[in-house]
């Protein structure tokens, strides 16, 4: 029920995001859409059990509703471990059974869905927090930053101490970018606003999330958002009768006093309008990967909450459709590292390659991140 | 700075009292002689069936009786595989951690994420109040104070009585033990249950008592820290209480230096609890000083045939 983006899945994207421009060209772009042959069947593959509470959850709950959408069934296979042999004796087997649309959900799937796109060219596959691209395939990750960035302005309105506290798993580019955004968000409506950054060195400690959130909240932190997937950061807030914001589902039911807004995945938005595109042969694959905007609503906010002033609820909806439409996004120049040094000149923009390998806090971080996760 | 003082020293028993409680369990497993390094794995069922049983039954205490109860029973199957049939103490301590880290994913799933009613700390009237002292000493989870009582009653129980003496001499000198009329295999096999019992409630503790809620994997390697605990007390019960409190003091003192902005070498703070636990063992070698408190016949299998 409860999404996270898994330890091995997140180190890994971090890594391996650089990759993803340099895997697209090398395979090159398709020059023509891909056309499917006889009726779509479609399958979804998953590292891990279905119902793991997390990351495999949240994606088999996209494809309910994309099944729903498209009137077709979607055949799951669970467990499927991520190596290549495992994978490939899975794909075989729903090749052979004439399925001719397989979704891949888990990182360490990446090479493995790449051979097999060569080797199946009539087969499109689909690849969660993947990197690797080809005519047939499409690897695909919501920029979770934009989300990060309104949640922050909303928390940046309603504190009274001038100081958030965000915590993160591990230092690496998906999660630094989450805290990055957060804190100039927060700025973007209070200039004076500074945030706590406090990274738990786990993905699946609740105990130490709470504790973490509780000193922050000693440190008169009286926003308390939550990078991770427990609920003991926002019931830590709560108690103190502090606010939370929550992420990858709907965290109104952890502190549903102080519970500004969650950032969360909606997985389904993206896949589809995407497989009803593979279906109807008007698919062109993304050679460097779908990192698909707030636009698409596959990363998406829960209602704002109405202790965010009706003005500032204005501003960030207006921020809103300036993402949507391009013209803002939470990085424009200048940026400043919490040095003090320059990320993004002024008048400038953050590029993809830029955000992958985000290993600094900006200007407005309380604390030190820790050395890089390799 | 006082207020960074006395929240820091009153957020430090949540942190210390895991660690207390199974390394107290995993003394008195100890001292009977018998290596325990099972207690990661019971304090993940430990851990997973209080979090059920409260989620199903609305109690938290009954959750934490649970939790106790789920640690006992795999600690049988552990005492069984080394009491009972004599298989090697640290292969089994080792395949009981993967037992029960295995089960608690098996089991637990449908319940992963879900908040868990919780136990709050109790304020004792009056002397909460004092200042410093108060928030610190008398505004705590009661499982804290349980926890202390239970550690003085183990270091009573094994100082102090016949049946201490007795479960010690099997831990010093099981052949000798066997001898006076003491039954070895009955006497370590309440141990490991005893420790069973205390592993299991810490684990309850952390999914009932400081999180709230259970994921999988949640004990994040604390019950290795309780192993290393025991050494660093030398198997004593009351410094058990003081180790513990170290630890803990030194694990809350990370996030709340971190809040502050401080540049804490957190890495270094991680390997901690372990640096000291090889200084601790280091040391009595080191200035030969003898085993100390360590059982004597901690780790080997008492067989009555090769009694000597």
């Amino acid at each position: 029920m409860k999404p996270y983006v898994s330890r091995r899945r997140a180190t890994a994207l971090g890594l391996a995001a650089l990759s993803l421009a340099v895997t697209g060209m090398a395979v090159g772009s398709p020059a023509s859409a891909f056309t499917l042959k006889g009726k779509p069947k479609i399958a979804f593959i998953y590292a891990a059990a279905i119902n793991d509470g997390g990351w495999d959850e949240s994606i088999d709950a996209a494809r309910k509703k994309t099944a729903a959408a498209l009137g077709l069934p979607i055949a799951t296979s669970e467990s499927i471990p991520e190596d290549a042999t495992a994978l490939r004796a899975a794909i075989d087997l729903y090749v052979k059974h004439g399925y001719n649309i397989i979704v891949g959900t888990s990182y360490g799937y990446s090479d493995a869905l790449l051979k097999a796109a060569k080797d199946y060219p009539d087969v499109a596959f689909l690849g969660a927090s993947g990197t690797t691209n080809a005519s047939n395939l499409e690897s695909f990750y919501p920029r979770t930053y934009q989300g990060w960035y309104l949640a922050g302005m909303a928390a940046g309105a309603v504190t009274k101490t001038n100081k958030l506290g965000m915590l993160g798993g591990y230092p690496v580019g998906v999660v630094n970018w989450d805290l990055n955004a957060f804190i100039r968000g927060a700025q973007a409506i209070n200039p004076k606003a500074q945030v706590i950054g406090i990274y738990t060195n786990s993905w699946w400690d609740p105990v130490q999330e709470g504790k973490v959130a509780e000193a922050m909240l000693d440190q008169n932190a009286d926003v308390i958002a939550t990078d991770l997937s427990a609920a003991s950061a926002p019931n830590a807030a709560e108690k103190r009768g502090a606010f939370a914001v929550g992420y990858q589902i709907d965290m109104k039911s952890y502190a549903p006093n102080g519970m500004l807004t969650s950032v969360v995945f909606k997985w389904e938005n993206y896949l589809t309008p995407t497989i009803k595109a593979i279906i109807d042969g008007s698919w062109k694959p993304d050679p460097y990967g779908a990192f698909v905007s707030i636009k698409t609503h596959t990363v998406d906010l829960t209602p704002i909450s109405d202790k965010v002033p009706p003005e500032v609820q204005a501003k960030i909806a207006a921020a809103r459709a300036q993402i949507e439409a391009g013209t803002l996004t939470p990085f424009d120049g200048p940026v400043l590292k919490q040095d003090g040094s320059v990320a993004v000149a002024a008048g400038a923009k953050m590029t993809d390659d830029q955000l992958w390998s985000m290993d600094y806090f900006v200007q407005g971080a309380i604390g030190k991140m820790p050395a890089p996760q390799k | 700075m006082t207020e960074f003082l006395v929240t820091w020293l009153a957020g430090t028993p949540s942190y210390a009292m895991p660690l207390l409680l199974a390394s107290l369990g995993l003394i008195l497993s100890e001292r009977a002689g018998v290596l325990n390094l099972s207690a990661e794995g019971i304090m993940a069922v430990g851990a997973m069936t209080a979090a059920v049983t409260t989620l199903l039954m609305g109690h938290p205490w009954l959750g934490l009786l649970a939790g106790a109860g789920a640690g006992i029973a795999l600690s049988a199957v552990f005492g069984l595989a080394v009491v009972v049939f004599r298989v090697d103490q640290i292969l089994a301590g080792l395949a009981t951690v993967a037992i029960g880290i295995g089960i608690t994913g098996v089991i637990g799933r449908p319940y992963v994420h879900q908040t868990v009613t919780g136990i709050d700390p109790v304020q004792l009237p009056v002397l909460s109040a004092i200042p410093v002292i108060g928030p610190v000493l008398f505004h705590q989870d009661p499982l804290f104070y349980l926890a202390v009582v239970l550690a003085l009653m183990a270091s009573w129980m094994l100082a102090r009585t016949r049946f201490g003496l007795r479960w010690r001499a099997v831990g010093e000198d099981p052949a000798a033990a066997d001898i006076a009329g003491v039954d070895v295999q009955v006497t370590q096999l309440l141990a490991v249950l005893a420790s069973g019992a205390l592993c299991g409630l810490a684990g309850g503790y952390l999914s009932v008592v400081s999180s709230q809620v259970w994921v999988e994997g949640m004990v994040a390697g604390r019950g290795w820290i309780a192993i290393g605990l025991v050494i660093f007390v030398r198997w004593s019960p009351v410094r058990a209480i003081f180790g513990a409190l170290l630890f803990g003091g030194a694990s809350a003192l990370t996030p709340r230096l971190l809040a502050t902005g401080a540049n804490v070498p957190v890495y270094l703070m991680m390997m901690l609890p372990y640096l000291l636990t090889i200084a601790v063992l280091a040391i009595p070698a080191m200035f030969k000083l003898g085993r100390g408190p360590e059982p004597e016949n901690l780790g080997t299998v008492y067989l009555r045939q090769d009694r000597r």
